[in-house]
This record gives structure tokens, C-alpha cells and sequence, in this order.
């Protein structure tokens, strides 16, 4: 597979991390820490959600421990996204911790609805993952240098981050065909949308999925 | 802000980030995935995906104009677009463009 190829599949979070990488660095700039912790934070911590986290907590000057323990809950989806990967990178070298290391939303996201041939796969995974920690960091550093000086109105092209999770939910149901995996989560995320707490709403949603998926795990599969 | 907490504080969050992806590593690293595992890993990635479709949309005002209709209108156009052409960057690209049309020309708040 080409650069080029692979390139052209992460161009949707191309478009959502740089615009979204800059309103991180903006912020970061309000806060009036330099810019070059923009470009750390996003080299070392790579993760969205984390980093704005972590601002926020710089803004009211929590302790490290306290960033320690909501930086770990915060992320703790994660785990679930690397249970689904065991496999996967399971015959991989010593780089694989570095697609582990990169394993956020979007990367997850591509990384599994790539059919790539294994003799590949390696290289392609370390491909994308480097691609997408780039454009997150660039976003980043542009935020944190330029400000508020854009010339143009990209309101609203974070949504392009939304777009790729509906073309990737209707990729995935594709290909594992199952019916009631599918209803179980549509009903959970509509669920979690209105009822949950807003910071809380992934790890619980992901949660409840998975207990519901272990303890239905004879009438799921036999259903199928 | 002092440098030290500074560098503290990415210290931290950047170990605890990396040991949230990790962890699954480590406790399967010298087995065979079980069938529980397999299972899991069957169905647990459409399941994470529709989620976060949710996720994204989790800070949507349903209650007041314009009621989340550009981002219904978005996530429609995104779907629809990807079922009839089988074009992901084209249903993302035109999805995102509808969406910055609608919330900056129409649904202006």
C-alpha cells in the first residue's frame, strides 16, 4: 500500500484534529503558558479530551495527583479500545507500543475498519498512527502561535470528527453483521446522550456496553 | 505557572494516559485470547463506534433553536451519503461542509 494510500485514509482526522488541535493551543495561549508546551503536551500525553482536561486543571491549579487520577478516568475508555486489538497487534514487534501509545479515538477508529494484509499491517498501523499524532500536533502548535489571527470562519469543521464515526459505525456493522450488538449501543449512546453526566458519558456508555455484552454473551451470539 | 508543575503535571498525564491503552497488553500478553476475547472482539468495535457517534454529539442543546437539526441534518447526510456512493472521505467531506453551511448561514444562534 502506497504512502499516498494511506495518507488519503486519515485525511478525515486531518480535518478534525488540526481544527481541533488549534482550539486546544488557543486555549493553552489564553492560559498564558508558552507555546512549546502545546507541542509536548500533544508530543507526550496525545490525547484530546486528556490535554483539554488538563488545561482546565492548570486553570484552577489542581494538584499533580488530582491530574493524575481524572487523567485516568477520563481515558480509561482506552482499555477497552486496546481489548479489542489484542490480536490484532499480537505478532507485532516492540514497535506496536508505539501504536498502543497512539491508540486515541480516531486512531482506533481507523485502525479497525483497515482490511490491510498482514505482512503490512505493522508498518501501516505505525503509518497512520505517526500521521495522525502529527496532524494533532501541528493543529496544536498553530493554535498556541497564531491565536486568534485565522482568517477564515472554520466553525463547525470539527464536525467532520462526527461524520467519521458514522461512516465507520455503518463500515463496522458491515462487516460483523450483528444486529443486536448495533441496537444495544444505539440505545445506550441515546441513553448516555440525554441521562448521563456529559464528562462521565463515554466510560460509563462504553461500560454498561461491555457488562451488557459479557452477561448476554449466550443469547448475543446464538441470536446471530 | 511553575515550570516544575508544569512538567509534573504532563509527567503524569501523559503516564497515565499511555497506561489506560496499555493495560489490556498486559494482562493477555503470555495467553491465547479466549473465545471470551475473540467474542469481544467481534463485537465490541461497532459497538464503541456508535457510541461515540453519540459522544460527539453529547453537548447538542435538544432543547432550544435550533434543537440540534444541523448536526441531525449532518449525521443524515454522512449516512446517507456513505450508503449510496461507498465513499468515506466524500460523505465525511460533504457532511462537514453542510454541517459549517447550516451553523454558520442558517442556524445562526
Amino acid at each position: 500500500m502506497s504512502f499516498f494510500s494511506i495518507f488519503k485514509m486519515t485525511i478525515p482526522v486531518l480535518m478534525g484534529y488540526i481544527p481541533l488541535g488549534m482550539a486546544f493551543g488557543l486555549l493553552l495561549s489564553k492560559l498564558l503558558i508558552p507555546w512549546y508546551y502545546a507541542f509536548f503536551m500533544s508530543l507526550f500525553i496525545f490525547a484530546g479530551a486528556g490535554q483539554f482536561l488538563a488545561l482546565g486543571m492548570f486553570a484552577t491549579q489542581a494538584t499533580i495527583l488530582e491530574i493524575g487520577i481524572a487523567t485516568f478516568l477520563l481515558n480509561l475508555r482506552h482499555t477497552f479500545y486496546g481489548l479489542s486489538m489484542i490480536s490484532t497487534l499480537k505478532n507485532f514487534s516492540w514497535k506496536k507500543n508505539y501504536i498502543i501509545f497512539g491508540l486515541t479515538d480516531e486512531t482506533f477508529a481507523l485502525l479497525k475498519t483497515n482490511e490491510v494484509d498482514e505482512e503490512q499491517r505493522e508498518k501501516i498501523y505505525l503509518i497512520i498512527t505517526a500521521l495522525n499524532q502529527s496532524y494533532w500536533i501541528i493543529g496544536s502548535v498553530l493554535g498556541a502561535v497564531l491565536g486568534n489571527v485565522l482568517p477564515f470562519n472554520y466553525k463547525g469543521i470539527e464536525f467532520s470528527l462526527t461524520a467519521l464515526f458514522v461512516v465507520l459505525s455503518i463500515d463496522l456493522y458491515n462487516k460483523s453483521k450483528q444486529q443486536k450488538p448495533l441496537l444495544i449501543a444505539l440505545v445506550i449512546g441515546f441513553v448516555g446522550m440525554m441521562g448521563f453526566p456529559s464528562d462521565k458519558m463515554l466510560i460509563l456508555s462504553l461500560s454498561l456496553a461491555a457488562v451488557i455484552l459479557i452477561l448476554f454473551k449466550k443469547g448475543l451470539q446464538n441470536g446471530n | 505557572m511553575e515550570t516544575s508543575y508544569l512538567l509534573g503535571a504532563i509527567f503524569i498525564a501523559s503516564i497515565m494516559t499511555y497506561f489506560t491503552r496499555i493495560i489490556p497488553f498486559l494482562f493477555f500478553r503470555n495467553r491465547e485470547p479466549s473465545s471470551l476475547i475473540k467474542y469481544i472482539e467481534w463485537n465490541m468495535p461497532v459497538m464503541i463506534m456508535v457510541i461515540l457517534v453519540f459522544y460527539a454529539l453529547k453537548d447538542v442543546n435538544w432543547e432550544s433553536y435550533p434543537y440540534g437539526l444541523a448536526e441531525i441534518i449532518g449525521v443524515f447526510i454522512a449516512a446517507f451519503v456513505y450508503l449510496k456512493f461507498k465513499n468515506a472521505l466524500l460523505s465525511i467531506f460533504l457532511a462537514t461542509l453542510s454541517y459549517m453551511f447550516l451553523i454558520q448561514n442558517i442556524f445562526v444562534v
